[in-house]
């Protein structure tokens, strides 16, 4: 039940056939803001796939002859500091940065979701056992686990996206038992558990659809945060190896140093993660009302 | 931190002692170009001739904050070799011989107010200045300096394992049989063999006097580091005779320096500030906003991007080092393929827009090599260093015959040098030009400290960025110290490059022997020459080590080596 | 509720010993050797076997980890291998400017997330509401570093209103009692000093608290309009009650659960995020000391660094558990 709310990429329609679901997406068509979501969503995705075809240049071509140029007609966001097309590597910078976002984002709420159903679900031993887990995963600050997972598991794109990945699974984890605690002594829950509902069905066909609202808020939210976290740790030295792969938060933390001299060189790519963030917070909202039965007017 | 002044010595010693076991010379021997052989026997003090404020009588008081890169390490001169921890240091603490403001190898005297060799170059007699009070009150005489001495020569065997005796081991364990004072004025340092550098060595700040009586109630020498006072921040720590005396450190905070009201050289004009305050601020950027804001007055270093920033703002001067003192290279190893092949090295140098590259990523205060030294180093040569030429490299390539053009290449994280400001847009730019001419380089990446500078050291990388910030202007400490003295085990090449040339390491070793100037210059252009010929490098570029003040800092003389004496510096607010 | 207090105490006994092995583990296993980032790039392998030897290095794990162990069951932090300092004196140091940033970060997220979620909430989807949810993703997608030095370049050089870095003007000579600025000033019976600490407290903590602000917001958000259609609050709607009186006594009180976990949660994100801030910012805080030592392979402060986190972090948490029951009557601590 919980798996449509945690693919927040994927199309709703997968799951169009239920009642339920069907509901959800002809309420979601009718939220204006989740459009618009989608609209940007859309956006970066087509651009990711025909990034070859409609950027004006190579992400990699350039000389240095023409470094640091403003925005231009030539240069629509001007150029890096090799010299570079800053809008052709903003468009392919959309490949990487979106996969890498949203397969992390994805990968931490299926292993936190799993985590923090079984502990607020079950609760007990197994709620004290996982959540000890989780606090000694939660207790060792974000950055540090991921320089020690990158510093384990060898330098990479995917090494990254898991490190950050598992710097959100306790966050995840916790903020799904959060919200299960609350409803476990609500009237409903007790209701069903005492029409003699198994306590795994009582889980999942009334706990789980009524407490995902503050994950998928989070899991929207950290989007953003996962595509900075790669840049994170290229900026400590644990990125992909190679340096000139187009990457919006890499881009972004290259040129910081020339905040005074070149300020589009923040902007732009700047601009694509917030664009790019909204898209996936507004559709997040989108998604949370359209699921919520409460809702259904 | 490391390959600033670290082990700058290391190789320097390591030579001379092979070359002269290996010479059986019963001449005294090696005269490094930076050691000025006709050294004045002045017994003037020193003074100091500013030449950033121009204009202006000194005015006094004042606090001066001063923006370092790093915090310091330790309060003791004599256990650091970090820039920041010098920096600080030399403030408090003097040393016998100095080097004349500005420069980067003009030996003056300090404590010592003359000093002379014997003519088997065996005897150092050192004539110490009459007069001068420790900040503690007590008196500097030749027993507090042989107490100096006596100490760096039985340092703790605890603080060797602990890698704090880098100066002291390859310039005193590695070279002083022992020292006497024959008087209270008189101090004789007898070394184990002849060694014409001595005196330049005797100017860095490790070789710094301080007050026997500091060190015994610091318990300087305690064997267990844990017990030792004087290093960890006192008190007593760092008590010397300087204009400046230490008042405390707040570790990763800052430094607190103040004035020494009774500064025995006074005449020379100041001290003028009442307090110095060191401020470790990490990020480039983030020193320059505190310097444009005024919340620190001078940054000992900021970035060469930023320099055009500094000269455009009215209430900023950008402060000119003179000359540079370090170099960058694209550094390839020998015993890896396909960097075996002479012409394949040498298509590297043709392949590499080195000019682009300094023009891009040093930020004005970049000069192009023209040798594997910087210009103004004495003895260096203008060598015909391959230009930009893409064809060449091409038919280079082809004229190798090798097919295999695939190889690491490695660049660091974490880090800029005068000499590599920009580690990674550099590797991008060198990259590309490589791939332009058909090679096949393999994008590598690693932390510098460790694991960087562990692996290139070891001669783990193919190909790789690397250089070096000199500890004076001397091109023995480029060509030796740094790159190519043979010191490996057995005695040949070092494992970094793996460059063994027989011919150009002899040119090397007569150059330091010979006593004459005609002598010295004839071996260091030959194994230049030896050298561009077989192109174990390729030397990109050195930069002027950037720095900026406040417009109202007056008084500041530059050095290219950073040994910058704040006595004279005043603030003109 | 006593009992559940040292229930937890007790609980939090394994996840510190688990914490204690997994650090171990984490910096023993790390890439690179301690003996060489002291040592530095001339190490020679005799040098570095003495060193090795030094630092108890060659001895087997586990007799490192009980050594480990037992020094800390003695109360001995041991100290840094760079630069010799008790680490129980470097902490005390420096755990108050980051405890000083952090609360002052928190204030600024809770303080501004929370009102501004609720503004958002009474107008979903509408145009402020979009604007309001823009603004908060702006602070999440920036870093850390490029948000703080565009603060500092704006408000210290371009309009000088504002210190660039630091925690006190270092020409002030503060008189360092408490190691909390806030305090020590005071102490000194400074009022000037104590708001020139607040000055430059604005900014780092604008910094570190952008990303839980968006965080709060939005979480805020959600959850008020989650409150907001559950049938408690229709009825009391239905019943003709004030809104001011619905909105506070049934939304909020049911809205906070949410906002509270994250919260406490965050305080584990600011201890991290101060990492980058204090660099940026000159802190000379505990964030940056552990980054400088896990560079520098200073397997103790690593450790036991991270392990006082860990305790802020757990008492946080506790803390946090308790404002649970408090919020909410219904969950009962068997």
């Amino acid at each position: 039940m919980a798996a449509p709310a945690i693919r927040v990429g994927r199309p709703v329609e997968a799951r169009a056939s239920r009642g339920l679901w069907s509901d959800a997406f002809r309420r979601l068509l009718r939220n204006r803001p989740a459009l618009v979501g989608v609209l940007f969503i859309a956006l970066f995705v087509v651009t990711a796939l025909i990034a070859p075809l409609i950027a004006p240049y190579a992400p990699l071509a350039g000389t240095l002859a023409d470094r640091l140029q403003p925005p231009n007609t030539a240069h629509l966001m001007g150029t890096d500091l090799q010299g570079r097309d800053e809008l052709s590597r903003v468009m392919y910078g959309a490949r990487v940065s979106l996969v890498a976002g949203v397969a992390s984002v994805v990968m931490g709420v299926f292993i936190g979701g799993l985590i923090g159903a079984l502990a607020g679900g079950l609760g007990g031993k197994v709620d004290s056992v996982l959540m000890r887990v989780v606090d000694v995963m939660l207790a060792i600050p974000g950055i540090l686990l991921a320089i020690g997972i990158v510093a384990w598991l060898d330098r990479g794109l995917p090494q990254i996206m898991f490190a950050v990945a598992m710097v959100n699974v306790p966050i995840f984890a916790r903020i799904l038992r959060g919200s299960l605690l609350s409803l476990r002594e609500s009237d409903y829950v007790i209701a069903s558990r005492s029409l003699g509902a198994s306590g795994f069905r009582v889980l999942v066909r009334h706990m789980l659809p009524n407490s995902l609202t503050p994950l998928i808020v989070a899991a929207t939210l950290a989007l953003a945060t996962a595509i900075i976290d790669v840049a994170g740790l290229g900026f400590l030295g644990l990125g992909p190896p190679d340096p000139r792969t187009p990457e919006w938060g890499t881009m972004l933390t290259d040129s910081t140093k020339f905040l005074r001299q070149a300020p589009w060189l923040i902007i732009f790519p700047g601009l694509a993660i917030v664009v790019s963030a909204v898209g996936f917070n507004l559709l997040g909202d989108g998604l949370r009302e359209s699921l919520d039965p409460r809702l259904k007017q | 931190m490391v390959r600033t002044r670290i082990g700058a010595l290391v190789a320097a010693a390591a030579i001379l002692v092979a070359a002269c076991g290996g010479a059986a010379s019963p001449t005294p021997a090696p005269a490094t170009s930076a050691a000025p052989s006709t050294a004045p026997t002045t017994s003037a003090a020193p003074s100091t001739a500013p030449t950033t404020s121009a204009a202006g009588t000194p005015k006094a008081g004042g606090t001066l904050v001063v923006a370092t890169p790093g915090d310091i390490n330790r309060t003791d001169p004599a256990l650091v070799d970090d820039a920041t921890s010098t920096y600080v240091a030399q403030q408090v603490e003097e040393t016998l011989l100095t080097l004349k403001p500005g420069t980067g190898d003009v030996v003056i005297p300090e404590l010592a107010t003359e000093w002379s060799v014997s003519p088997d170059g065996l005897n150092y007699t050192f004539k110490i200045r009459q007069g001068v009070k420790f900040h503690d009150g007590t008196d500097l005489n030749a027993a507090a300096v042989k107490v100096n001495f006596d100490r760096w020569i039985k340092i703790p065997k605890a603080y060797v394992d602990l890698g704090y005796t880098y100066y002291i081991d390859f310039v005193i364990t590695a070279q002083v049989q022992g020292v006497t004072a024959p008087d209270a004025s008189t101090v004789v340092v007898t070394l184990k063999a002849p060694n014409s550098s001595f005196p330049v060595q005797m100017t860095l700040t490790p070789f710094a006097i301080s007050s026997p009586k500091a060190l015994t109630d610091g318990n300087a020498s305690a064997p267990d580091f844990k017990d030792n006072k004087y290093a960890t921040g006192g008190p007593p720590a760092m008590v010397g005779t300087g204009p400046f005396m230490f008042k405390e450190w707040v570790p990763g905070d800052h430094v607190t320096l103040v004035k020494n009201p009774s500064y025995w050289n006074a005449a020379a004009g100041g001290p003028y500030l009442d307090q110095i305050t060191f401020k470790p601020i990490a990020d480039a950027t983030a020193t320059l906003n505190a310097l444009q804001s005024g919340g620190v007055d001078l940054a000992q270093t900021i970035s060469p991007v930023d320099v055009a920033t500094v000269q455009g703002d009215s209430k900023l001067a950008s402060i000119d080092r003179g000359s540079a003192c370090n170099l960058g290279v694209l550094g390839m190893n020998q015993t890896h393929k396909p960097f075996d092949n002479l012409k394949i090295r040498q298509a590297m140098a043709y392949a590499v827009n080195r000019k682009a590259i300094i023009d891009a990523f040093f930020g004005g205060a970049g000069i192009l090599a023209s040798s594997w030294a910087p210009p103004g180093t004495l003895f260096v040569k203008e060598l015909a260093l391959p230009e930009y030429n893409p064809d060449k490299a091409k038919q280079l390539i082809a004229d190798s015959g090798v097919t295999d053009l695939s190889f690491d290449f490695w660049y660091p994280s974490n880090v800029s040098r005068p000499y590599m400001p920009d580690p990674k847009g550099e590797f991008e730019a060198v990259l590309r030009d490589l791939e332009a001419v058909g090679f096949k380089p393999n994008p590598k990446n690693a932390p510098w400290s460790p694991d960087y500078l562990a692996a290139e050291e070891s001669g783990k990388y193919p190909a790789w960025l690397i250089g070096w910030n000199c500890d004076y202007l001397g091109i023995d400490n480029f060509l030796s110290t740094a790159f190519f003295g043979y010191r490996g085990d057995p005695y040949g090449p070092g494992p970094e490059f793996a460059y063994k040339n027989d011919a150009m390491n002899q040119a090397m070793v007569d150059a330091l022997k010979a006593t004459d100037e005609a002598g010295q210059k004839a071996g260091w252009a030959k194994a230049q020459d030896l050298i561009l010929a077989d192109m174990p490098t390729v030397p990109i570029g050195s930069s002027k080590t950037p720095a900026a003040a406040a417009a109202y800092v007056k008084g500041l003389v530059p050095s290219p080596t950073l040994l910058e004496f704040f006595q004279s510096v005043w603030l003109d607010k | 509720m006593g009992k559940y207090i040292v229930r937890r105490l007790l609980g939090a006994i394994p996840v510190l010993i688990g914490l204690s092995i997994i650090l171990f583990a984490f910096v023993h296993l790390l890439p690179g050797d301690p003996a060489t980032a002291i040592l530095g790039q001339h190490a020679t392998p005799e040098r570095v076997a003495a060193m090795r030897a030094y630092l108890g290095l060659d001895l087997p794990l586990w007799q490192q980890y009980l050594g480990y162990v037992g020094g800390l069951l003695r109360g001995d932090f041991g100290s840094s291998v760079i630069n010799n300092q008790p680490l129980l004196r470097e902490l005390l140091t420096r755990f108050p400017a980051t405890l000083e940033l952090t609360v002052a970060a928190m204030i600024y997220a809770v303080g501004v997330g929370i009102p501004l979620g609720r503004f958002a909430s009474r107008h979903a989807q509408g145009w402020s509401d979009g604007a309001v949810t823009v603004v908060s993703l702006l602070g999440i997608s920036i870093p850390v570093f490029v948000l703080g030095l565009t603060l500092q370049y704006i408000f210290a050089v371009e309009l000088g209103v504002l210190p660039a870095g630091g925690r006190i003007d270092p020409r002030a000579n503060l008189h360092i009692q408490s190691n909390f600025v806030l305090i020590d000033s005071l102490l000194m019976g400074r009022p000037d000093l104590f708001i020139d600490g607040i000055r430059h407290l604005i900014l780092p903590a604008i910094a570190l608290g952008s990303i839980p602000l968006a965080i709060i917001t939005r979480i805020t958000r959600a959850s008020v309009l989650d409150v907001s259609n559950e049938d408690h609050v229709r009825t009391a709607r239905a019943k003709g009650l004030k809104e001011k009186r619905v909105n506070s006594r049934h939304i909020m009180r049911n809205a906070w659960l949410p906002v509270v976990t994250v919260i406490g949660i965050q305080v584990g994100g600011l201890l991290g995020g101060a990492v980058i801030t204090e660099t940026v910012f000159a802190w000379n805080g505990v964030g940056r000391f552990v980054v400088e030592a896990i560079n520098n392979r200073d397997y103790l402060v690593v450790q036991n660094t991270i392990l006082i986190f860990a305790l802020v972090f757990l008492a946080v948490n506790l803390i946090v558990d308790i404002l649970y029951a408090f919020i909410n009557p219904r969950i009962r601590y068997a």
